[in-house]
């Protein structure tokens, strides 16, 4: 019964974790090209089709998958504990 | 008012700290006189300081406790100091799958383990002992014991000498330090990006508000000057 409240409770919290840094890490981004447009306006496009299509270019990147590690390294590290602790 | 903050971040202050120095793993050097297990009814406040039943029992009234008896080096001061020898009760029970996180299921071969390395005769069997909790002789409240492992000491050294280092708890202290400048960063950043331009726009309206109410009184204050005599 323990195991399951850890389990549910563990992704409740993981759950809220990666909502706030996946909005985090795109609110950094987004902040970064603008920062990029106005030192270096590009030709031919308005400065919100620049972000747009660096936002685009975020949201299918490597960048954004890492953040489902958040999912990924507690489970590993308990079960580090467990073998190193038993 | 400042000095209620200033209150109020004492306490949450020795909170936190209270609870981790509660938490955390400590390693004493001991040597293990004895293992034994007693019956215990717990009390209200004493179950604040016991795990549950050992994982896959139910929860009873009542139930034996294993303890650990030990001769060991005092120490003071986050282990920086070191006094000398005295007596300390370990209870080793299971932590289970969720407080605190150490995931002990092996109380039982933990306790072999004891018994394999009592020690009453020269030259004394010290080992390491890791454990978490504290020792409160008036609720009759043990640490727990989570581990025990043998010295290793280069040749000529003396066991009785070993200092154990922390490094569980130094990597812990680093993540807490990261994840909490981490959660800094995400703050200032949601402060910046979304709540500035809201309290902004809020700002400008009640600016508008205000301008038009001024406008408004100007135009009454008018109206009644025309009353007044020239």
């Amino acid at each position: 019964m323990q195991f399951v409240r850890l389990v549910v409770g563990g992704f409740a919290i993981l759950a809220v974790i990666y909502v706030c840094v996946s909005l985090y890490s795109r609110s950094v981004r987004r902040e970064k090209l603008e920062g990029w447009w106005d030192e270096a306006p590009q030709e031919g496009m308005t400065r919100e089709e620049y972000i747009a299509e660096g936002m685009a270019k975020y949201e299918s990147g490597l960048r954004k998958k890492l953040i489902l590690l958040i999912f990924v390294i507690p489970p590993i590290v308990v079960g580090t504990i467990i073998y190193f602790i038993n | 008012m400042r000095n209620f903050r200033r209150v109020i971040r004492i306490l949450l202050f020795l909170v936190v700290g209270l609870f981790l120095h509660y938490v955390m793993p400590q390693q004493d050097v001991a040597r293990i006189t004895s293992t034994e297990i007693i019956r215990t009814d717990f009390g209200g406040l004493q179950r604040l300081f016991y795990a549950q039943a050992d994982s896959g029992q139910v929860d009873g009234i009542t139930r034996d406790l294993r303890l650990i008896n030990t001769e060991r080096k005092a120490t003071y001061f986050f282990s920086l100091i070191r006094g000398g020898n005295e007596t300390m009760v370990y209870r080793n029970e299971d932590t289970g799958w969720i407080y605190p996180p150490y995931f002990k299921f092996d109380s039982s071969d933990l306790q072999a383990e004891a018994a394999a390395s009592i020690s009453t005769a020269q030259p004394y069997n010290w080992v390491v002992v890791t454990h978490y909790g504290w020792r409160i002789r008036w609720a009759s409240i043990y640490p727990n014991a989570v581990a025990i492992r043998p010295i290793v000491v280069p040749e000529g050294a003396n066991p009785e000498d070993y200092r154990p280092f922390p490094w569980v708890n130094l990597i812990i202290f680093v993540l807490m330090i990261v994840g909490s400048l981490f959660i800094r960063a995400m703050w200032m950043q949601f402060r910046e990006r979304t709540l500035d331009p809201l309290a902004d726009k809020a700002g400008d309206q009640l600016d508008h508000v205000n301008a038009d109410l001024a406008e408004r009184r100007g135009r009454i204050r008018r109206w009644l000057d025309t009353w007044k005599s020239k």
